[in-house]
Formats: C-alpha cells, structure tokens, sequence
C-alpha cells in the first residue's frame, strides 16, 4: 500500500489510507476494517460495494466520525485536503459535517425528525449562515425544487410523516445538497426504496453531481445501482478491500475471485433460468479470531494451500488494485481471470424445479376478492359526509395456484400483495369475493373452524428474524407449529432433526437463540418452521429480503429442491424482480391492490403487456454499466394514495401512453392466452413485433 | 381535531357522571339509614326527619339520584352536615392550598428530574449518571408520607428553618411559600426519581435513532441535537406521564395535608371522613376528579400539539 501514497494527487478529494478499525464487542475485539485504502477522486462518484459484514458502511461513517462509541481507529489516515480527518477534534470536525461533507441517509423514514417540519430541519442546517430566516427558507425551497418536489412553497412546512416514501428521500437529498458540500456520502440510499423510485433517485443523484460538481461515495450492496451509478468501485469483503477499479474494469474484467463470485450470483445477470442459482458456499470468517492469509480463501474456489497463510500481494492495474494471489507472484495463474462465459461459482449442475405439467385443479382459488381498511370512524365519516369511509387495499382480484406451481404476487409498496397474502391465509377479513383451498370455500371462516387447514397452508415471514421469539432455542422455534397442531406421540427432538436436515441447517444450531443466527440461517429456520406441518401451500412475504447475493441463492435453491421433493405450492410475495425471473413459474403484477397481469413468468419477463409490468421490468438497474439507463427512461410520479384511486385505470397518473380512454373507467381483465390477462386497453403486446409468438408455444 | 376534542370533553363528562354514581350508591349501599349515617347515631329526631326531607331520602332511589345530578350540575354539592355552608364555598376556600401544592410538588421534580435524566443520557456511565440511578430508586421507593415525616422532623423541629404546620397567614406570599416548601418538597420527591428515570431511558432510546446520527452528521452543535432535537422528541412519554402522575399527586398530598395540617382539600376530605360529612366527602372526590380529568386531557392536547404525527391522526 505504500505507493499509494503518492497517488494522491490534485485529483484526489479525499484519500483513505491503510485505515484499520475494531469494534470492541462481548464477543472480543472484532477487527471490523484492516488496512482499507483507495483514493476519492473529485467529481466522481465511487461507489463501495460489498455483503453485509464487508465493513462498508463503517468506512463512510469513519470519515466523518460518526462510528459507534465502541468503535476505535487502531492506524491509517483519512486525508481530506491537506487535514487528516481522524486526527481532527469534534469542533473542527463538526465544522466540517454539512458543510462541506454531507450525508444522504439508508432510510428517510426514520433518519428524518418526525416532530419538526421540513422547513425548520433545513434552516437548521444552514445555522452557521449569516442568513436572515426567510432567506435561509427561500433556500430551502429552491433546493426542495431541484430534487423534484412539487409545490415547494407550501410543501417546505410539511412534517416528514406526510411526505411519501420516495418524496421523503428526495427532501433528504435536499436537506444533504443544501449547503453545496464538496463531498456527498450516501448509505445504501435507495434501499428503502421502491425500484421505480430508485431509479428516479440515481437519475438524481447523478444530476445533481453535475449541477453541483459534488463528489459522491456510494455505498450500496447493490450492483444494479452501483453499475448505473457509478464511475469506480471499491469492492469490500469482511473488513478489507479486495479490488477497487472502474466501473467497467470491476463489473467486465474482474480480477478478484470475490468480485467475479459476487458478479456471478446476481441473479440480475444470469440470464439462464432453467438451472439452480449460483452460490459462494461458507460464511464470512469470524472477525474476532486471528486472522492470516486472503481473508476470502475459505470460501474462494481457487483457493491453494498457500492463501490460507500468506497475505495476497497488493497488485496494480491502470485504475486501481486487486488484491490476490492468482494474480502476480509465484503462484500466480496465467489462465486467471478467466473470460466472462466461464463459470468461477459452485452451481449445482441440478436442473431448478422442472415446471409442473399444469393439469389438474387448482389448489387454490381466488375469485374477486376484495379487502377493505377503514379510513375513519362511523361517527367521523357521517360528520364529515363521506360516503365509503374505507378505501380497497385489494380490489377484484382472481388468481390460481395448482399443486407444485410457483406464483409469484409482485408489486411495489402500498400495491396491496402482502394484504392479500394475509387474507388468504385469513389473517385479514375480505369484504367479498371468495377463497378457496383445495375445492373448499375458506374465506371469512371462523379460526376454530380453519385452524386444521393452517397445517396445509404456511406462512415465511419477511423479517426472519424478527418474527423468531428471541427466548426461544431453534428446536422449540421449528417444532413450535408441531406444538401448536397437535403433537401427540412425536418424537420433537427427532422431528426438530428432521427438519432442521431437511432445510440444510446443522444440527448443533438446535440449541442456539435467534440472536446467534446469521441472516441465511434465520431464514432456513422460518423455511422450517413453515415445513413442519408439511404444507401443501407456502406463503413467502419477501423471502429474500435483507439477504446478500450470495446467501440468497442457498435459499432460492433450497425452496425449489423443497418444492421438487415435496409437492409444494408457493405464493411468493415480492418486490424483487430478478429473483421471481428464477423461481415463479407464473407472476401477477398488483398496482393499488388490482391485479394489472399475470401470466407465464417467462412471458411476461419477455413481453410485457401492462405498462406498469414494463415500468417495473425496466426499472431494476443493470448490473452493467454498458447498460445503463438514460435518466429519462424512469417512470414518473409515484403510486398514488389507495385514498386517491384513480377512476379509470389506476396507472393512467404516471403511464407513459394512457389516453383519454384510460380515465373514465377500470379496464377489463382481458385474455391474450387462456393463461394470460392484462388489465389495459392499449397492451404493449399489440403493438409489438411477432417476438411473443415464437417465443411461446 | 374539533370532533377529538369533543369525543375526548363526552368521554370526560361520561367519568364524571360515573364517579357521582359511584360516590351517590356509596351512601346508599352502607347499611342502615343514610340519614343517620350521615348526623351520626346521636342526633334528633327532628335533624333526622330535617335531613331525610331536605336530601330526600323518602324518595325511590332514581329519583334521588337524579336530584342529586341536578344540583350538583348547577353547582350545588350539598350543604357542610355540621355548619349547613355549601361544600362549594367550602372547596373554594381550600382549592387553592391543595393546587398550589400538588403544582408546585410536580413543578420542581420536573425542573430537576428532567435535566438530571437528560444529563443521564448524553453521558451515560458518568457521575450524574451514577447518582441519578442510585438516588432516583430511593426516592421512588420511599413513600412520601413518610419523607413528609421526616422532613417535618427535620427542617421544622431539629433545624427550624421552616414552618411545621399550616399553610401562612392569608395575604403574605413570603409566609405561605415558606409553608409551602416542605409539603411540596416530599410530594415531589419521588417524582424527582421517577421522572429522571423516564427521561433517561427515553433519552438513551432516542439518541440511539437515526435521526439524531442525522442532525449529528448535518454538524449541528451537540446542544440543539441534545435539546432540540432528542429532547423534543424523548419527552413526549414524559408528558403523558407526568399527566397521569397528577393522580398520585392528589393522594400524596391528602397524606401531606394531614400531617403539614395545610387547609387543604385533602385534609378537608380526610376531617369529612372521620366525622362522616358526606356531603363534603363527595364534593372533595368529585372535585380531585375533575381536576384529574382536566390535567390528563391537557397533557393529551400538549402531546398533539407537539407531535406532528399525533396531531394528524386526530
């Protein structure tokens, strides 16, 4: 690392150097960064990209001196200018946050003061400006325009809870751009997020970097969104960096076998879905215990002997370094890295779930139904007049799951996918329409009557974690359903056993607690929780949400083998295209609570019908930067209140193409195949080329 | 918010009227003639038939009951058994002694508790921190009877710096403070460790919220982030504590009242038991009612006034 030194040049904005951390924890001194260095050239956007644990976020806040009180810098600098910024005190720190260095945060929901309004919030930051307050509110308001806010002179007075999701991180980026810092740190900033507001947010984002001549770190566990965003990449791995580079070196000629592995397990990029995901195999190594060698090389596939115990030479390249043995040195590999066909990841050669022949009745059936929420009281609503003091979260919606099919609910938040998956699970009363499982009518029945039928039907919460009592061991967690249904003359440990085999979990995890869990392996806990009574139907809300790239391949691949083995239907409830393009074999995609198409996965991927479909299929950023987007092609607006339903079709605010047509009334689900419908009066399929007709039978 | 206010003063009218339900069928379910009961076994005749008349006691018990609701409605509460003023006269003179008191108690275990938890909370494992937790659990466990006890020992008997007993002579603001000091000192005690206590978890909990880290990374000065904005935001539980503490506060001070001998309404309704002066009894109840009712309603109102979230879910 030493000549880096010398790269800092006039370019350069701030220059991290053979930085180290360690958190002391109960668990021992967890050496969470080791020697971290790379350069932050002026006007670019660097993008830090890595798997949770990879210690990117804790880089972004030790320039600032934001870290946690157990957090202490052990060595390294971080040079901004001519100042090192972890030798500076609070004052001359604190001078500089907001100032010149600011930050756009992980989620506006909570990282925004609910009690002061937006006005207030930026006039605040604006404190140390020898500005009159009408002048510092006129700022606030001009800058609450350029992000894209509408109507900003009365909007400044609002409280965040009255903004939408994606308005709220728009004023955020406001609130980060007011002063004009000279450097913008964003964490994971679109991840709370909708996909068609993240790819307004990038579009954004990269505008604002122009306009303004600001630097911008990103750090994001997203490689969509670091591909179409940035312009070099720092990769990170368990608290080192591994490779940093271009973007185009780091995501079409990746020399470090992490990055190749992670590149390969986006499920974004393969295009292939006929076979199992691609997975890195292992786990993070434990940052309290000694480390020596490449820190990757328990899991790396071209490990050697020699990676175990000798540290990876630090090698150069036009645009930045990689950090591997393969590369230079006496063991290194000529045919190393190979081109982009060429597999470098463990994938089960297994075929994925072969499609179900889809004969048969369906096991479940569901015929316009619809769920309403109260907006009010009986006694408001007849003050205030109002008519329907309700608004439909679900509205009209049929669908089918025959036995060992895949289907998968997509939609965006508020499109009304997770009530609907409670209602079948009749967690939630319907207003009407119907429901039935396996040729019986289930919707509104009385518990005492349905709770035989919840050891056919399961549910996989989104949160695996939080939905897991955290007092309970993993063998009460699993054979808790057991418990709950009956479990007269069961062997529970045996059964905990079986099960905990049956989703690949080893059997010393039995007696661990939630809190001991990694995130894939709290997953495959709720996986065996929802087997324990061998459900015919599975309902996964967001199974993979919160998961990295590499784990969330296990878990896809261990849903198909259970699916394969078992029979299982499942209802999947997601908002992760890339992934539903691997496992469902049919989608429906739900705007406001409407079912706007559903069809074949693969059809649908291919030719989408519904504008909206098309929206959310082009809307998940590429993870290639060849590939990226104008900002234009980000679909406008957001979804609109459920209290402010269109009349006419629901997406005609924000569609593209909508007409006059489109607004007096709902368009009808019409067919294009019998296992095929769109709710719109002018389908893009119409107006397409023959592409669908010989893509499919 | 009009529609809230008006559910919450229908709600507030619904517990008065079964708190004077509950306080008519009091002297109605002891056995034996109320009348009696309430002049005591050794009056005449004639007071009795005198007062069975003038409650009308001969009457069924609906329509007492709603001879009672009536006048107290319109302000009349009944007459003193011994001395025939109206209770509400007699409330009037003593209200004042008991607010002051109970407002004074809880206005100085919040000027103290509050900043104490706060100090807590930025500096956890400091000094105050330290003291506050040691110090807050006794205050809180120590009832305040008890610290009324001995503050009267204490500061009146053995140090004589402050008046034992009463409340001051009328019209001299210095004399009545001075009576005032040591009741509201032992109400106030244990709500000095409470509040502190509250302050300081809710503090801790809320410097740990994303927003504060915000506000920190915006380079706010660590004054405003402390004190305009978790503070802001942590003492919103406080509030609706502290409004629902002013019911212990009424009971506290009935015990500081007898033992400072304040003319208090807690001393009042404490005299009133023990010489079985009903009327006076549910006057005093019904009035430690209304107030209490008053002061959690207003805490409400306080919170959505200063919670943003709150005032538009109303």
């Amino acid at each position: 690392m030493k000549d880096m030194d010398t790269h800092m040049t006039d370019e350069t904005l701030l220059n991290i150097d053979a930085l180290s951390l360690e958190f002391r924890t109960n668990r021992g001194q967890v050496k969470a960064l080791r020697d971290i260095s790379f350069p932050v050239k002026k006007g670019r956007i660097l993008g830090i990209v890595g798997e949770s644990g990879s210690g990117k976020s804790t880089v972004l806040w030790s320039i600032l001196g934001l870290l946690a009180g157990n957090a202490k810098v052990t060595a390294g600098r971080v040079d901004y200018g001519d100042r090192d910024l972890l030798t500076l005190d609070a004052e001359a720190l604190r001078a500089l946050r907001g100032e010149e260095v600011s930050v756009v945060f992980q989620d506006p929901m909570t990282s925004q003061i609910p009690v002061l309004p937006y006005a207030r919030q930026m006039s605040d930051i604006l404190y140390r400006r020898a500005m009159s307050e009408a002048d510092k509110r006129a700022a606030a308001v001009d800058m609450l325009r350029r992000v894209g806010i509408p109507d900003p002179e009365s909007r400044v007075d609002a409280y965040p809870h009255q903004f939408s999701g994606g308005m709220r991180q728009r004023a955020g980026i406001a609130m980060s751009m007011l002063t004009g810092p000279n450097l913008l740190l964003a964490d994971e900033p679109t991840t709370a997020l909708d996909v068609t507001m993240e790819a307004q947010m990038i579009g954004l984002m990269r505008g604002l970097r122009d306009d303004f001549d600001t630097t911008i770190v990103v750090v994001s566990h997203n490689l969509g969104l670091i591909a179409e965003m940035c312009d070099d990449v720092v990769v990170m791995y368990a608290g080192e960096v591994v490779e940093t580079g271009e973007v185009h070196d780091i995501f079409h000629n990746a020399r470090h076998p992490y990055t190749r592995a992670l590149l390969e397990c986006d499920p974004a990029r393969i295009a292939d879905v006929s076979r199992k995901l691609p997975v890195i195999p292992g786990d993070i190594p434990d940052l309290t215990k000694p480390l020596a060698g490449c820190i990757f090389a328990s899991r790396c596939q071209k490990a050697m002997p020699a990676c175990a115990t000798k540290a990876p030479p630090l090698v150069e390249r036009g645009t930045g370094v990689a950090r591997c043995h393969l590369l230079e040195g006496p063991l290194a590999d000529a045919s190393w890295p190979p081109p982009a066909s060429v597999s470098t990841v463990a994938r089960d050669d297994g075929a994925a779930a072969p499609l179900p022949a889809n004969a048969g009745e369906p096991l479940l059936e569901v015929r316009d139904l619809n769920v309403q929420f109260r907006t009010m009281g009986a006694l408001k609503a007849r003050i205030r007049g109002v008519a329907r003091p309700f608004v439909d979260a679900v509205l009209d919606v049929s669908l089918d799951i025959r036995p060992g099919e895949t289907l998968a609910l997509v939609g965006e938040s508020g499109s009304g996918k997770t009530t609907l998956g409670r209602t079948i699970l009749n967690l939630q009363a319907a207003a009407g329409g119907s429901v039935r499982f396996d040729g019986t009518e289930i919707g509104n029945m009385a518990e005492r009557r349905f709770k035989p039928l919840r050891r056919d039907m399961a549910m996989m919460f989104q949160d695996p974690t939080g939905s897991l009592s955290p007092r309970k061991s993993v063998r009460a967690l699993i054979t808790e359903p057991l418990l709950i249904h009956g479990a007269e003359g069961r062997d529970l440990d045996a059964e905990a056993e079986r099960l905990a085999d049956m989703v690949r979990l080893p059997r010393g995890f039995l007696s661990r607690y939630p809190h001991e869990l990694s995130g894939g392996q709290a997953r495959r806990v709720g996986v065996a929780r929802a087997l324990a009574l061998n459900p015919r139907l599975i309902v996964a809300d967001e199974p993979t949400a919160g998961l990295d790239v590499s784990v969330q391949g296990e878990i896809l691949n261990l849903m198909a083998d259970l699916q394969a083995e078992h029979g299982l239907s499942y209802l999947i409830i997601t908002h992760n295209l890339p992934v539903v393009r691997h496992i469902a074999d049919r989608i429906a995609i739900m705007y406001l609570g409407r079912i706007v198409e559903d069809g074949p996965a693969a059809e649908v991927f291919a030719n989408p019908a519904h504008p909206y479909t098309r929206a959310l299929v082009e809307g998940v950023p590429q993870p290639d930067p060849d590939r990226r987007r104008p900002p234009s092609a980000a679909i406008e607006g957001e979804v609109p209140s459920l209290l402010r339903r269109p009349k006419g079709c629901d997406f005609a605010t924000r569609c593209p193409l909508a007409r006059d047509a489109c607004r007096p009334a709902k368009p009808e689900h019409r067919h294009i195949t019998p296992d095929r419908r769109h709710a719109c009066l002018f389908p893009l399929t119409d107006t397409q080329d023959n592409k669908n007709k010989t893509e499919t039978p | 918010m009009i529609i809230y206010l008006m559910k919450r003063l229908g709600l507030a009218a619904i517990v008065v009227m079964a708190v004077l339900l509950l306080l008519f069928s009091m002297l109605h379910m002891i056995p034996g003639n109320p009348a009696i009961l309430a002049l005591g076994t050794r009056a005449t005749p004639e007071a009795i038939a005198e007062y069975t008349a003038r409650m009308h006691l001969d009457e069924p018990v609906l329509t007492q009951f709603v001879y009672f609701l009536g006048s107290a409605l319109q302000g009349d509460l009944g007459q003193d058994v011994f001395s025939n003023r109206a209770v509400v006269d007699i409330i009037g003179e003593r209200i004042g002694f008991s607010l002051a008191l109970i407002c004074t108690g809880m206005g100085w275990a919040v000027l103290l508790g509050v900043p104490l938890g706060c100090l807590a909370a930025v500096r956890p494992g400091s000094w105050v921190d330290r003291v506050t937790g040691v110090f807050s659990v006794g205050m809180i466990a120590v009832p305040s009877f008890l610290v009324s006890i001995w503050a009267l020992l204490l500061f009146s008997l053995e140090l004589r710096w402050l008046p034992a007993i009463g409340a001051g002579e009328p019209g001299d603001f210095a004399d009545q403070l001075s009576h005032l000091v040591l009741p509201a000192f032992a109400i106030g005690l244990g709500w000095v460790g409470y509040l502190a206590r509250m302050v300081r978890a809710s503090m801790l909990e809320v410097m740990g919220e994303p927003y504060i880290r915000s506000a920190r990374a915006f380079g706010l000065t660590p004054r405003r982030v402390v004190l305009g904005y978790a503070l802001r935001v942590a003492i919103l539980p406080t509030i609706t504590l502290i409004g629902m503490g002013f019911g212990g506060l009424i009971s506290s001070a009935v015990f500081a009242e007898i033992i400072f001998a304040r003319p208090g309404v807690g001393k009042m309704i404490f005299d009133a038991v023990s010489d079985r002066n009903f009327p006076i009894v549910q006057g005093g109840v019904l009035v430690a009612t209304g107030f209490y009712i008053l002061v959690v309603l207003m805490s409400d109102l306080l919170i959505a006034w200063l919670d943003p979230r709150v005032r538009s879910s109303l």
